[in-house]
């Protein structure tokens, strides 16, 4: 042991020991451990090299035969845990789950042996990123480097951490520090001007690239790799205001060919031109880009901006006279693109616009094209043109009923502009920005048209949004299936059809035709939970918590936020990769836009959606069961054998194959969500879904309004007044704000004296006066169909009767309510004010087939079996 | 539609409308690999709601060769998007940076050997050829040509303005 000088005793280990212990290091020389000649060890980063098994067992060996004489030697019980856990398949199977959980303590046995190695930190810390715990990865390898501060593997672990926790004070220390000791390699460099940038200092990042010059040209990046970092720095220049600068480097790079004058650089030139008001030379830049891609809006944008036309303002008419004329011009230069001409229906206005659009409209009849609607409803947001669309439509239609030109001479129209004609009337009156919306009609149209020609999928398509408008979510379903059957091979129609079954709460059909276009080794839920696909979770979450099938529902809405987590820590690699590539421009948007990730509507809707779930279970436990009719529990049990059945198939299939269970992916543990909603800590749990929303969405009343349901059932009376404060601070006419700010006042009655009290009871008076529900409801302007749902739940809240809330329902045909809202409404009273609300609300919408009495829907559902019983028989074709 | 070189903020559409349109599917990770690496290849087209309606994910080639080449990956355009030419000027776009970003001299791509629809397309409209038929290319066992459209040299290309 006598060279074993200057290691602290607990880490001392005899010759004999010693000698395996190294054995085990050089097993992994050119692994995750690397010795280096002097003999001091140095762990390398990432696992991603493979070993043999058979290297793994002999190193679980050696490390076994130490920890037989020396069974505290943290070093090498952070050796053995590493080389387990280096063993195991990814993605983890049945039975490689409780050997990562054995590698995982053996990790955390070693720190708490050895506290002072880098070994048994560095160990840790692998493991905590491998399982994406990277607040334990970074104060592991934050320790890991106190041990050992040059430790290059570990720094370079530690700067990505740094990183992707967004502590960008740290990472540019670390960047220093690994220059100092990596000065000649360019990715120090590059890394330096980064971290630079993102702690906003971009003139010392700038700084640094002019420093880096000489290795750039010397260390042989390829073209592309310096003409990428060339243009990071000019976009570098242009974000720091420095449009000269960005302007000269531009053209040094065009003269010197490292950057390619026909690429990116050419869109950026046009925009530092533009910026520094080179007018002439924008324009000609403009007009260049144009000639390579005339479909780019955002060209004719820049071009008209230079100009002093900035359409996305108000213009006045002398000025829109000028861009419709280019416009127009464009139109003519570029006949094959739509943008110029569809950017005038934005700009033009009364006569002008009314000329304009039914040319565009025409003009798509004739091509049949069918997103022809989708593209020209973006006008809606102004009604007068919504109007003169409808009417100029209506001509076109009946211009083509009698045969007669569009165009003001003796050409005959094909017949199927008249089809594409009713397509788009149809869509264009059951819209919903439409005062009345005329399904009725809509649906006349497309069956008129369904008679001429039945074989286009998308008249079904349209007749099926028409009638999900109308509130008919099972007949959409039937017509969206028929489209589907006019086009097997095509997924779009297929996943249409998903979703409207899944509108119609028919899950198992939804499924079944999903898993046409999904892995078959597989469900359908798994392959698209994999794939990550948000419209399904989204759509499949909702259908059962429509349902009420809570569990399920909160399945579907958990997935879509590990998802989103996944979308979050895919970032982790790149962190080093794009030095490496030199992608420099593409990472920084890269950070950008996962700061602000779930700002993604749909992960505000799902997370909204799960938040009132696990409210609703922490008031009722009892909703945690589902309730089940007889007949539904006898379909579930029919269900229930099916999938053991299958199972077992599976199962005999795999064996035959050779295939063992415990080397298959590891199952979900909880597939039907029943641990999730047995949680214990709804609120918290909820709580971790809103924590985003707080940080992403503090723009939205929604967000404040959840939080205050969730901080009152904590007992935080003081977060839930702010919650509420913030609310009305962004509207105070929000819709959800009366019922909660009723639900404080009653609360705050119970808060025992004290500065919370004290708080409430002085803030509260200017959020809310201190007249009686009633009185409130009865005097509170409920301009949209929100606020008179927010005041029948108000007035049930504080104990109204039934009738009262019914009376405050009604109010509803006075706001034009969408289909969403009445059913809204029938879940907030029950009884006989619900069924007579129930038939109102058929009464003025016949179509709504969701409004039908019991007696009707029962007709139809026998009516659906009855049709579907021969189709199980015979089972030929799908 | 707009169409426009694909941005990070656009990967979510791109693998939203891949999904509703395509059989092969990829995880966010796959996309941001591609943006991360060759962020010039890949456009979109957008609708005036801002919606992803196509798009075209593009790489180059990584195996050392003579000659750059581009690969398509993925390219589509949203069924009721159909009949607008969008497919044809998001590989032009492609295309194109492919040439100015990595002096390419051909782009290749693979394509289900029954999707007739396709083939006329890349085969008529846009000028590529089969020049190799790869066995049970997709997961299930579905046979893929491969389709290759040399670039036409920069003098050519000087000479096809010139006459256009």
């Amino acid at each position: 042991m006598s060279h074993a000088h200057g290691i602290p005793k607990h880490r001392q280990l005899p010759d004999k020991e010693a000698k395996l212990f190294k054995e085990l290091l050089v097993r992994f020389s050119n692994g995750p451990f690397q010795v280096s000649p002097s003999s001091s060890i140095t762990l390398l980063t990432v696992l991603e090299t493979y070993y043999e098994l058979k290297q793994y067992k002999k190193g679980l060996k050696a490390a076994d035969t130490i920890l037989k004489k020396f069974p505290n030697h943290g070093e090498t019980i952070a050796l053995k845990a590493l080389t387990l856990h280096s063993s195991l398949p990814f993605p983890a199977t049945a039975a490689s789950v409780p050997k990562a959980e054995e590698a995982e303590a053996m990790a955390r046995t070693a720190v708490k042996k050895d506290i002072t190695s880098h070994i048994t930190w560095h160990v840790m810390g692998i493991l905590a990123k491998q399982r994406r715990d990277w607040a334990e990865a970074s104060k592991a390898f934050a320790m890991a480097r106190k041990q050992d501060p040059d430790n290059i593997p570990v720094l370079r672990d530690a700067i990505a951490l740094s990183t992707h926790t967004r502590q960008y004070q740290a990472a540019l220390e670390s960047r220093h520090h690994y220059l100092l000791l990596r000065p000649q390699i360019r990715s120090s460099w590059l890394g330096l001007m980064i971290s630079h940038e993102l702690t906003g200092d971009y003139d010392e990042a700038i700084r640094v690239y002019d420093g880096l010059q000489a290795t750039l040209n010397k260390d042989g990046a390829t073209a592309p790799e310096k003409a990428q970092t060339l243009m990071h720095v000019i976009r570098l220049c242009i974000k720091a205001g420095k449009y000269d600068d960005a302007m000269d480097r531009l053209e040094k790079g065009l003269r010197e060919d490292v950057i390619s004058a026909t690429g990116e650089a050419s869109q950026i030139k046009a925009q530092i031109l533009l910026e520094l008001g080179r007018k002439d030379e924008a324009e000609a830049a403009y007009r260049a880009l144009l000639e390579q891609n005339a479909d780019n809006l955002e060209y004719y944008r820049a071009l008209l901006r230079n100009r002093g036309q900035d359409i996305s303002k108000a213009l006045d008419a002398e000025t829109t006279a000028a861009v419709l004329k280019t416009l127009v011009e464009f139109g003519e230069t570029y006949p094959r693109s739509s943008a110029p001409r569809r950017l005038a229906l934005d700009v033009a206005t009364g006569d002008e616009f009314r000329s304009l659009v039914r040319d565009y409209i025409v003009r798509g009849l004739e091509r049949g094209v069918p997103s022809l609607f989708v593209d020209v409803k973006g006008v809606y947001a102004d009604a007068a043109k919504m109007v003169t669309v409808g009417e100029v439509v209506e001509e076109i239609v009946s211009k083509l009923e009698a045969e007669a030109s569009l165009h003001g001479d003796d050409t005959i129209p094909p017949p199927t502009t008249l089809l594409w004609a009713y397509y788009f009337l149809a869509l264009h009156l059951s819209h919903r920005l439409q005062p009345t919306p005329d399904h009725a009609r809509a649906l006349e149209l497309l069956d008129i048209a369904l008679a001429h020609t039945p074989t286009l999928p998308e008249i079904y398509m349209a007749k099926a949004m028409v009638l999900k408008r109308a509130g008919d979510a099972q007949a959409a379903a039937e017509a969206m299936e028929d489209a589907r059957l006019l086009d097997g091979q095509d997924r779009f129609l297929n996943g249409k059809a998903a979703k409207y079954w899944l509108r119609a709460g028919n899950v198992e059909k939804a499924e079944e035709l999903l898993a046409m276009f999904t892995k078959k080794d597989m469900t359908a839920v798994a392959d698209l939970t994999d794939m990550q696909s948000l419209w399904f979770l989204t759509e499949e979450g909702d259908a059962y918590n429509r349902a009420g099938a809570l569990a399920m529902a909160l399945k579907r809405y958990q997935s879509l936020v590990t998802v989103f987590q996944e979308y979050e820590d895919d970032q982790y690699d790149f962190h080093s990769y794009c030095l490496r590539r030199m992608t420099l421009g593409a990472y920084i948007a890269l950070i950008k836009y996962e700061d602000q990730l779930r700002t993604h509507p749909a992960f505000f809707s799902t997370a909204l959606s799960a938040i009132d779930i696990y409210v609703r279970i922490a008031d009722d436990p009892s909703l945690t069961v589902e309730k089940l009719t007889p007949e539904e529990e006898a379909e579930r049990k029919k269900a229930a054998k099916k999938a053991a059945k299958a199972e077992q198939k599976a199962k005999k299939a795999a064996a035959a194959t050779g295939d063992k269970k415990d080397e298959a992916p590891a199952p979900d543990a909880d597939p039907r969500g029943e641990k999730l909603i047995a949680t214990e800590t709804p609120i918290d749990d909820a709580l971790k879904l809103w924590a985003p929303l707080e940080a992403h969405h503090p723009e939205r009343t929604e967000t404040w309004l959840a939080g205050y349901e969730l901080h009152v059932r904590k007992g935080q009376f003081a977060r839930a007044l702010r919650d509420l404060r913030e609310a009305s601070a962004i509207d105070k006419n929000a819709p959800g704000l009366l019922p909660a700010l009723v639900d404080l006042r009653q609360r705050a009655t119970t808060i025992p004296a004290g500065p919370v009290k004290a708080a409430i009871d002085e803030v509260l008076p200017t959020l809310i006066s201190d007249k009686s529900a009633a009185d409130l409801v009865a005097t509170w302007p409920a301009p949209t169909a929100a606020h008179v749902l927010a005041s029948a739940r108000t007035l049930k809240a504080a104990g109204a009767s039934s009738a009262d809330v019914a009376g405050v329902l009604a109010r509803l045909t006075e706001v034009t309510p969408s289909i969403s809202d009445m059913r809204t409404a029938l879940t907030i009273v029950d009884g006989a004010e619900r069924d007579s609300l129930r038939a109102a609300f058929h009464k003025r919408l016949p179509l709504a087939f969701v409004f039908a009495s019991a007696e009707d829907k029962a007709a139809r559902a026998a009516q659906v079996a009855a049709a579907a019983e021969p189709a199980v028989e015979g089972k030929t074709d799908v | 539609m707009d169409i426009r070189q694909a941005t990070i903020e656009d990967l979510l559409g791109m693998q939203n409308a891949n999904l509703l349109n395509l059989p092969e599917n990829y995880t966010f990770k796959y996309y941001l690999y591609h943006a991360l690496t060759w962020p010039e290849l890949s456009y979109v087209a957008v609708d005036p709601s801002g919606r992803i309606v196509g798009y075209i994910l593009a790489k180059m080639e990584e195996e050392p060769s003579a000659e750059p080449s581009g690969h398509v990956t993925s390219i589509s355009v949203l069924r009721p998007y159909r009949r607008l030419g969008l497919a044809n000027k998001l590989m032009k776009q492609s295309q194109e940076a492919m040439v100015a970003h990595y002096n390419a001299s051909y782009i290749t791509l693979h394509v289900r050997k029954s999707n007739r629809a396709a083939i006329s397309l890349y085969r008529d409209t846009l000028g590529f050829e089969v020049h190799i038929m790869e066995k049970g290319y997709y997961a299930d066992g579905e046979d893929a040509y491969g389709m290759r459209y040399i670039f036409p040299k920069k003098e050519d290309k000087k000479e096809e303005t010139a006459s256009a």
